[in-house]
């Protein structure tokens, strides 16, 4: 047990580095919730792409580094450190992706990888619909069997990303007489240039057009964008559902950027000893989160499945996510309210737009509602 | 980097975890104590040796090393001053090669009194007393001007000293009381995660069985959300132990701060763990007749221990506050 990083650890520290240091925009990009914002975010995409930075765990031949989980985590501290953008392509590069490893054949790894990290083609999920939302099972969406693929029905809504991006992936009903569980297919499906799908923005709280409902009537899909067997869909999102709460989803890297600007923030304002009290509490959660993600990527890496344990930290980092946020607006009073257009915004709106997006955690990925009763139920073991 | 427990961690930890459901169990914690159940067998695995340096007769281990096995020797709220014998007296009588050889054959128990610790904890089973002044340390004959100070906690008994006693102390030349008292509160630390996880355990298995409204009480959500709560209050804590325990035993410059962030936590989980075990338990918890209470003191115990949460806090915050340097 130790804490060292080896040699190459840190030589791929220092080169991610001095990649951001030279490349990262000194202004923050327009919000990637607006049509011009998701296209600048797009070609942020690019050049990590052209660094091969865009998904530096894959393997070289998809666009990759081939690099470990510790040095993929290494470069999302140093990545948040550099105050780099927002990830638009997110749930296609750490949620479809590990998805398509584990379940893909090869030649769907070989067409949709490299576009993905390329970001020719940006990902959209879609999972949850009106009436199924923490009750997933729930979902009623149909893909009807046709001519060497299926026919999609149904109604998308909370799809994040779905308002501009290009593709979308969910679960779709092909069996209406199995079980819930059963009976349940994941489809790839374009969200662009195709009949049969309707895309509409949805406005969030903040404004932005963060996801959007998706309206599918009669699409077509071949079914070479099936991923895995028909009816093994539930089977197949579930691995997906576990790296989104896991650490794909939120490395340690975010919250410890925030955890840092936060104690600068403190600095600056003078926080009175009950704030800053709470302020070093949060620091050192993020210092947890993050020790505790370097054991799980040794387990992970010695081919441990972490499974429903995930479940921890996705309600750790969420709530800790949330209250630096808020300790932060009660640092700054008022104008932690102010947005990026306000001549007086703090850190350009960056705090208040932080919180904003904080919000959502507690929520997505299955709301912390949920998350505890898995742990309750899966970890601790406690009846149904 | 590799921050996964080694086989030999997890070696030592299930060898003190056997020793103790066997010779350890509740009632040797409720009665026993003045036999210090365990603690011969537990010297004969090398539980009291593993600081020892080896041409001492020790195992010359890390503090990390032990850390597992700390936990267990909580969860078993082993009675006896296992942490200050463990963690605390290698440093402290690092010029006494004799009393290394005591140490490390298990036949020299040490208590100590350090830093700002007021009491010395189970002064009575100790065979050497261990007492810091003016930054350096000293020992006393067992026995001497100790009054003991009944409390919550059965087990864990508390003594003064009278200040007298110092009289006839001697002074340990060699002996680092600061090495020493971030090592038994790092101990102290991995001692409540133990606890914390037997309390979390035992506290699953009674709202599996006990029913109310036709159904067992863990089956509602509002038990479960609690216990969930308490799953990941010590899932987090336990970490920044091991790193608490690795910073002291390479002395990093940030060890004070790490080994305040692990008392604080691991304090902060198991007092949750207390709590929740309490109130998910109901009024039989309230009771002398279960064994929770003896768990619950020891948890109040341990946390105030080198050092309550308040203290470590504050001291975490100015550290925080004016370099949050990192480490790794």
């Amino acid at each position: 047990m130790d804490l060292d990083f080896t040699p190459a650890e840190r030589d791929f520290r220092a080169e991610a580095r001095a990649w951001l240091r030279e490349n990262v925009p000194p202004r923050p990009l327009p919000s990637m919730d607006t049509p011009a914002g998701f296209e600048a975010h797009r070609a942020w995409e690019r050049r990590l792409a052209a660094a091969r930075l865009s998904a530096v765990s894959w393997p070289e031949e998809y666009g990759g580094r081939g690099a470990s989980l510790v040095e993929w985590l290494i470069f999302e501290e140093e990545y948040w450190a550099a105050g780099a953008p927002g990830r638009v392509s997110q749930n296609g590069v750490f949620l479809l992706a590990p998805t398509l490893f584990a379940f893909g054949t090869p030649d769907q790894r070989a067409r949709l990888l490299p576009r993905m990290a390329a970001a020719d083609d940006i990902w959209a999920q879609a999972w949850s619909e009106p009436e199924a939302g923490s009750d997933l099972a729930a979902l009623r969406s149909r893909a009807v069997r046709a001519e060497g693929g299926w026919r999609l029905y149904g109604h998308k809504t909370w799809s994040s990303r779905a308002a501009y991006a290009d593709w979308a992936f969910g679960l779709f009903r092909t069996d209406p007489a199995a079980p819930r569980h059963r009976g349940l297919t994941y489809l790839m499906f374009p969200l662009t240039g195709a009949d049969g799908v309707t895309v509409r923005p949805i406005a969030q709280l903040g404004g932005g057009h963060g996801f959007a409902e998706i309206l599918l009537d009669g699409l077509y899909v071949p079914d070479d964008l099936v991923l895995g067997a028909p009816g093994d869909g539930w089977r197949i999102a579930m691995a997906t559902t576990s790296s989104e709460r896991g650490l794909t989803l939120r490395s340690p890297g975010r919250f410890l950027a925030t955890a840092d600007r936060l104690v600068r923030l403190a600095r600056h304002t003078g926080a009175d000893p009950a704030l800053a009290d709470e302020v070093a509490r949060a620091w050192l959660d993020a210092e947890a989160y993050r020790l505790h993600t370097f054991a799980t990527a040794r387990r992970i890496a010695a081919g441990e499945e972490i499974g429903p344990a995930a479940s921890m930290g996705k309600v750790f980092w969420s709530e800790l996510d949330v209250r630096m946020h808020r300790l932060a607006q009660r640092l700054l009073g008022e104008r932690g309210l102010l947005s990026g257009a306000a001549p007086d915004a703090a850190d350009g709106g960056r705090w208040l737009d932080g919180f904003l997006f904080s919000l959502a955690g507690p929520i997505y990925a299955g709301t912390n509602e949920i998350q505890r009763t898995i742990i309750a139920e899966r970890v601790l073991g406690l009846p149904r | 980097m590799d921050f996964a427990l080694t086989d030999d961690q997890l070696a030592l930890a299930a060898t003190v975890r056997e020793v103790l459901r066997a010779h350890c169990p509740p009632e040797e914690v409720r009665h026993g104590r003045d036999r210090r159940p365990a603690w011969a067998r537990l010297a004969g695995v090398g539980l009291f040796a593993a600081l020892v340096p080896e041409e001492h007769g020790g195992l010359g281990l890390r503090l990390a090393d032990t850390v597992p096995a700390l936990e267990e020797t909580g969860r078993a709220a082993m009675p006896g001053p296992v942490a200050e014998t463990v963690a605390a007296a290698p440093a402290l009588l690092a010029g006494e090669p004799d009393s290394l050889g005591g140490l490390a054959s298990g036949k020299l128990p040490v208590s100590v009194r350090l830093g700002e610790q007021v009491y010395i904890p189970d002064a009575d089973l100790a065979e050497l007393l261990v007492v810091e002044s003016g930054g350096r340390a000293y020992a006393l004959p067992a026995g001497t001007g100790l009054t003991h100070q009944p409390g919550v906690d059965p087990v864990r008994r508390l003594f003064s000293l009278a200040p007298s006693a110092l009289d006839a102390a001697r002074p340990l030349p060699g002996g680092d009381p600061r090495l020493a008292l971030r090592r038994v509160t790092v101990a102290t630390a991995a001692q409540l995660v133990g606890a914390a996880r037997h309390l979390l355990d035992t506290t699953v298995a009674y709202a599996g069985t006990r029913r109310q409204f036709g159904a067992p009480i863990g089956s509602f959500q509002a038990v479960k959300h609690r216990l969930a709560d308490v799953a990941i209050a010590v899932e987090f804590a336990a970490p920044l132990v091991y790193r608490a325990a690795l910073s002291v035993d390479a002395a990093r410059p940030t060890a004070d701060r790490d080994v305040s962030a692990a008392k604080a936590a691991a304090g902060e989980a198991a007092e949750q763990a207390a709590r929740t075990a309490l109130q998910v338990h109901g009024a039989i918890g309230y009771t002398d007749e279960l064994d929770l209470r003896l768990w619950l003191a020891r948890v109040w115990s341990l946390a105030a221990a080198y050092g309550g949460t308040a203290p470590h806090r504050a001291r975490l915050r100015e550290s925080i506050l004016s370099d949050p340097g990192r480490w790794p």
